[in-house]
This record gives structure tokens, C-alpha cells and sequence, in this order.
């Protein structure tokens, strides 16, 4: 079995009109076996900026500290906040420098610009190689199913409370086809002036 | 340096140890494609794509993987076309011997029955295909089996198989199942409305699966018979 | 008389110069030395009813079982040697199950009569299939049941032939019965009436006095398929004869 898929995990990321989302479920496992229902796989990398790493618990919990620790070298040293762009390049750099031993993990970016809040979403394999799409990006154990419903249920410039709606759909139904995601969901929809976080109750089996 | 000269010579040597070299035949192929099965009121409807891959290769664009059974029967079968032509034909067989020893055409819940039988008897060298058998019960109403290689089947109302089943049967969990719809009711399905969810959902499917594509053909199974239609998906 | 016969009527597979088979018909013979009995189809079910020779006051009476179970939906009544029946009604059940396990959906009785004709006719081969005996069968069934097609009922002979009825007599009485039924028997009899026509024809042609011991009856309907009518049921029928 893929260590990427040890402790399962469902990500998506979406882009709407001015604002991004991402979702993850909350389940925490160990093959089979359910451990608990509250994990966090998305981390706050900034006002406007989150990243979500699902794949091994304990590499997702490293790199989240690690790119912590890097970002804010460089917010300090440039004094200014960094752009989606740059830090998606701080992720891919980070994952490349363990080409031959990776972390388990494949991120998914999303964030406004922070200069032109533009939406931004990106996505990457373990080792660092960067996908940018205008539409969706999405990462897991169930990520057939996702791209499924993504497919059929996004559309261009939705607005925040259709994406949130649009994201939810999308993350519910696909993970609860898979064995080792679900058990609960969490949204961040990413707007210019707010962020808006919201959790998910879903069937828990 | 006359040490480096004799490395190749002594790697030829150990290399030229004269080892048998096994050859094993794989049976088995995997052809591609999607099925799609949902049952209505008084209504089936049956899709399946019409494209047919081994590997990164396009065979065909126009091999449907639905099979007329009876006047209220449409079985959807993918997985190792080897095997979807051979058990075909072993159904359609028994099916006829059936209709000569019985007088009467057989029943959509026992084309189902006897279909798990067929398959379980090759329960150690199993026929690689997964079939969906759609049609009208004996009480008029619509009816969809799913199957497992090996027999396993149970009635739905709506499934997906093959190649993109894991991208279709989240939406239709979600479009007809209703599910995570908080204070949806359940309505019954119109067939207009059934027919356009298969070609929105072969449409998505053709996107990122790449054993599915080419066209999509639609079964419309009723009491009165069935009607076929086949709609275009990308080719690429 | 049977001196002229005496060279064809040996081998079961051998045809007479007049196109006969005698074995076959000698085994129809033997129905005729059978206890006697009867069905009638109705529209609410079939009725199935048969006599029982108890020649002796040492005999147990419900050990003689001339009346069985093919499957829920199907009963067999039957005459003639009793012991052949036993091959007969095995096939019928295993080919009633064999069905059911493959199409999910009860055999029709037709189909299962079909199957126990060809039983019947694999006599005498050189390799004989499991059940098939050198000889014919020496007795007659009485196949009721319900299917798609409502209560049917057929009547098959040891030369594997069977025919569907409104009613049927077979054994050593049946050319009486046969008579009796013919002009009781109408298109729209109730099953309670088919039961006391069958008691009190076999009443007729009975050589003991009928009573609860000395009969066997049982009904197949839709809504209780096949059910062997209780001590109790059959004398409450008796008492109103």
C-alpha cells in the first residue's frame, strides 16, 4: 500500500469570482482504523494565503512547520507578505531538496494576491512538480472521485456562497465513496476583505 | 590500467551464464471503458461508451458495451472485451435454450440470477468483466443490478462501473441519491432528466478518464420496448 | 393371447413389426394395478386426492405416502409402482431447486413435468444418466401447481407423455372416476367443491369404506401452495358427503 495513502486524506481547492476556497475532510486513520475526527490538514500560511498537504500525518504536521518557519525568513527579511506564486515555489523548493527521500505529501495552494487579489490555486506531487489551473485543483485518496463531481459541478465566477455550496458538494460526495477521508469536513472561503471558515457535518461511517 | 581492461571481459563472463528465460502469458487485457446504469418509476436508462483502448491505444470508437438481452433487458458489460464477447454469447445462448425449454422470455431479475451464476462458476479464472444488467421487473417498474467479476450483485437504483465509475457514482450519490442535500426530497426521476444527467456525466468523465470517450450510447428502457440513441464525447 | 407378441416384447428398445412398444405398454398396464387417484384444477387451486390400500390392520397408515411436495409451489399425486415414483419426484425437486438457484423465480409446472418426461423416456441406454433405469417406470403422476399461468395440473404415463387437465383419474378406478369427473367437473367449481367431487368419487371407486386414514388429499393455491389437508380437514369433508 502507497504510504501516501496511510492515513487518507481528501483536499480540493477552487477558484470563483474575486475570492478562492479550499476544503479538506478531518479524518485522521491509520490504514483502516479511524483515530480521530478533528485533524487539521489546511494550514493558515497568511491573511490570504492557505495551503492544504494531505499524505502522511506526520510529514503533513513537518512540512506545515517547516514552510511556517521558512515563511517567515522571508516576510522578515523582505518585510512584506509573500505573493501565492512565491509561496508556491517556496513549497515546491522544499519538497525538490528531498528529491531522492520525498515527504509524503502533495499540496494544494490557494490564496488571493496579495497585491491584486487575484485568485490563485495551484497544486503539486510529492516531489515539488507544481500544477497552476484557472478552475480546480484537488489532492487525496479519493481524487478520481473529486475530479468527478469538480468536473460536473464547477462552473466559471461563482461567487463565494455558491463556491462554498460548489466546494462542499464536491468534497462531501467524493469522500464519502472513499474509505479513508471524510468523517467531517472544513471550508475556507478566501474573499479580499474576510476569511471565512466553515466545518462540515457529514455522515461519519 | 590492465586490471580496468579486464573488466569488461570478466563482466561478459559472468553475464554470459546461460539462464533459462521464462515467458508467462497474461491472460487477461483491460479494454476500457464505462457503464452507467439508473432505474426510473417505470423506466431504465443504460449507457456505456463507445470507446475501446488497450493501453495508451485507441482499437475502436464505436463498440458499444451495451447488449440488448431481452425486449426489456440491456446488460452493460467493460473490462477484458476477450471476455465481454465470450460471456455475451454464453448469456445469449442460455438465453435462447431458456425461451425453447420454457416458452417465455426470461425476466430482467433472472437474466440477473443467472448471469451470477454464469460468472461464479469461473469463480478461479474468473471472467474480467463488470457488468451492469438494466430492465423493466415483473412488476412494470424499473430495475438496475450491479455485479462484481465473480458473481456478487445486489438491485440499485442507479450505479456506475468500469474504467471512470469511481468520477460518475459520487454525482449520482449526490444527483439522484440526494445525498448531503440537507431537507431534499426525493422526487421521482423523469426520464427527460435522466437522460440528460448520463450525457453531462459521460461528458466529465471523457475529461479526465482517458478509456472513456468518443461517444456514449443511451438506452431507454420502457414496457413498451427500447430506444437507443448515441451522443458524440471528445475523441482526443 | 401374449404368444404372439413373444419376440418383441422383451428388449425396451426394440419396435414390434406394427410400431409398438410393449414394455411401455405392459408398464401403462401396471398403472392400472395402482390405487386410484385424482386432481382437479379450479381457479382458486388444484386439488389433489388419493386412496390408500391399507391391507392390512398392521399397517401403519401414515407411512403410505402416495401424495409429496416437488417444491412450495408444486405437489404429485401418483399410482402404479410407488417405488419408481421416488427416482421420478427426486429429479423433480432437484430440477425445481436447480432452477430456482439459477433464475431466482419458481419453475413453472410444465417445465418440471417436461423434466420428469425426460426421465421417463431415458430408459434402457447404454450409458444411462443418474436416475435412469434399464426398464420404463411403472407409474403415472399427477403434477398441481401454480405458476404465472394460474393452478395447472398434467398428467404423465411411464411413455413419458404428458397432457394438461381439468381434471385427471388415474389407477385401478380411473374409468370410473374419469366418468364421474366428466360430468361433475365444470369451468368455475370452487376448490372446496373440487375437494368434496374428488372425496366422493373416490368414495365410489373405492373397494374399503373411505375414511380420514384410508385417504390422502392436498390442495395447491395461490396464497398456501402446496398444503396435505390434516386428519381433522378430511373428516370435516367426509362429514358432509
Amino acid at each position: 500500500m502507497s504510504i501516501l495513502a496511510y492515513n487518507g486524506a481528501a483536499i480540493i481547492a477552487m477558484k470563483g469570482k474575486d475570492c478562492v476556497a479550499i476544503a479538506a475532510d478531518r479524518r485522521f486513520g491509520v490504514q483502516a482504523q479511524t483515530v480521530s475526527m478533528d485533524f487539521d490538514k489546511v494550514f493558515e500560511m497568511g491573511p490570504h494565503l492557505f495551503v492544504g498537504l494531505p499524505g502522511l500525518a506526520t510529514d503533513v504536521q513537518t512540512i506545515s512547520q517547516r514552510l511556517k518557519f521558512r515563511l517567515n525568513l522571508y516576510e522578515l527579511r523582505e518585510n512584506r507578505r509573500i505573493k501565492p506564486q512565491t509561496f508556491m515555489s517556496m513549497v515546491s523548493n522544499l519538497l525538490y531538496e528531498r528529491r531522492f527521500g520525498p515527504y509524503f505529501v502533495e499540496p494544494v495552494i490557494a490564496g488571493l494576491d496579495s497585491k491584486t487579489n487575484q485568485p490563485y490555486i495551484a497544486s503539486m506531487d510529492l516531489i515539488g512538480c507544481p500544477m497552476i489551473t484557472d478552475d480546480f485543483v484537488v489532492s487525496g485518496t479519493c481524487s478520481e472521485q473529486m475530479y468527478g463531481m469538480c468536473e460536473s459541478l464547477w462552473e466559471p465566477d461563482l461567487s463565494p456562497d455558491d463556491l462554498f455550496e460548489t466546494i462542499s458538494q464536491a468534497l462531501m460526495n467524493a469522500f464519502d465513496r472513499d474509505a479513508l477521508s471524510g468523517w467531517g469536513g472544513v471550508v475556507y472561503i478566501i474573499e479580499k476583505d474576510k476569511v471565512t471558515k466553515k466545518l462540515l457535518k457529514t455522515r461519519m461511517d | 590500467m590492465e586490471a580496468m581492461a579486464m573488466m569488461p571481459y570478466q563482466q561478459e563472463q559472468t553475464n554470459h551464464i546461460e539462464r533459462p528465460i521464462q515467458h508467462r502469458f497474461s491472460p487477461y487485457d483491460f479494454n476500457g471503458g464505462t457503464v452507467l446504469a439508473i432505474a426510473g418509476e417505470d423506466f431504465a436508462v443504460i449507457a456505456s461508451d463507445t470507446r475501446l483502448m488497450t493501453g495508451f491505444s485507441i482499437l475502436a470508437r464505436d463498440v458499444p458495451k451495451t447488449t440488448q438481452y431481452t425486449t426489456n433487458t440491456v446488460v452493460g458489460s467493460c473490462g477484458f472485451h476477450g471476455d465481454v464477447l465470450t460471456l455475451t454469447k454464453v448469456i445469449q445462448t442460455r438465453l435462447k435454450m431458456f425461451t425453447y425449454l420454457h416458452q417465455k422470455e426470461m425476466d430482467t431479475s433472472s437474466v440477473a440470477a443467472m448471469l451470477s451464476t454464469v460468472l461464479y462458476y469461473r469463480r478461479f479464472f474468473p471472467y474480467y468483466v463488470y457488468n451492469i444488467v438494466a430492465g423493466i421487473d415483473t412488476e412494470g417498474k424499473g430495475c438496475v443490478y450491479s455485479f462484481d467479476p465473480v458473481g456478487s450483485y445486489e438491485r440499485e437504483t442507479y450505479r456506475a462501473g468500469g474504467s471512470a465509475s469511481s468520477m460518475l457514482q459520487p454525482l449520482l450519490d449526490n444527483q439522484i441519491g440526494m445525498k448531503n442535500q440537507e431537507g431534499a426530497k426525493q422526487v421521482p426521476l423523469a426520464k427527460a432528466k435522466a437522460v440528460a444527467l448520463v450525457k453531462d456525466v459521460f461528458t466529465s468523465a471523457a475529461e479526465r478518464d482517458i478509456h472513456t470517450g468518443d461517444a456514449v450510447c443511451i438506452h431507454v428502457i420502457t414496457k413498451q420496448g427500447t430506444t437507443k440513441e448515441t451522443y458524440p464525447l471528445r475523441r482526443d | 393371447m401374449f404368444l404372439t407378441r413373444s419376440e418383441y416384447d422383451r428388449g425396451v428398445n426394440t419396435f414390434s413389426p406394427e410400431g409398438r412398444l410393449f414394455q411401455v405398454e405392459y408398464a401403462i398396464e401396471a398403472i392400472k394395478l395402482g390405487s386410484t387417484a385424482i386432481g382437479i384444477q379450479t381457479n382458486e387451486g388444484v386439488v389433489l386426492a388419493v386412496e390408500k390400500r391399507v391391507t392390512s390392520p398392521l399397517i401403519e397408515p401414515t407411512s403410505i405416502e402416495k401424495i409429496m411436495e416437488v417444491d412450495k409451489h408444486i405437489g404429485c399425486a401418483m399410482s402404479g409402482l410407488i417405488a419408481d415414483s421416488r427416482t421420478l419426484i427426486d429429479r423433480a425437486r432437484v430440477e425445481a431447486q436447480n432452477h430456482w438457484f439459477t433464475y431466482n423465480e419458481n419453475m413453472s409446472v410444465e417445465s418440471v413435468t417436461q423434466a420428469v418426461s425426460n426421465l421417463a423416456l431415458a430408459f434402457g441406454d447404454d450409458d444411462p444418466d443418474p436416475g435412469a433405469m434399464s426398464r420404463p417406470f411403472g407409474v403415472a403422476l399427477l403434477l398441481a401447481g401454480i405458476d404465472k399461468d394460474g393452478p395447472r395440473l398434467f398428467h404423465m404415463d411411464p411413455s413419458g407423455t404428458f397432457i394438461q387437465y381439468d381434471a385427471k383419474a388415474i389407477g385401478s378406478g380411473s374409468e370410473g372416476a374419469q366418468q364421474a369427473l366428466q360430468e361433475q367437473f365444470h369451468k368455475s367449481i370452487t376448490l372446496k367443491d373440487a375437494c368434496k367431487s374428488a372425496l366422493t368419487i373416490l368414495k365410489q371407486v373405492m373397494e374399503e369404506k373411505l375414511s380420514a386414514t384410508n385417504v390422502e388429499m392436498a390442495t395447491v393455491t395461490t396464497d398456501r401452495l402446496f398444503q396435505m389437508l390434516s386428519k381433522d380437514e378430511l373428516e370435516a369433508i367426509i362429514k358432509d358427503l
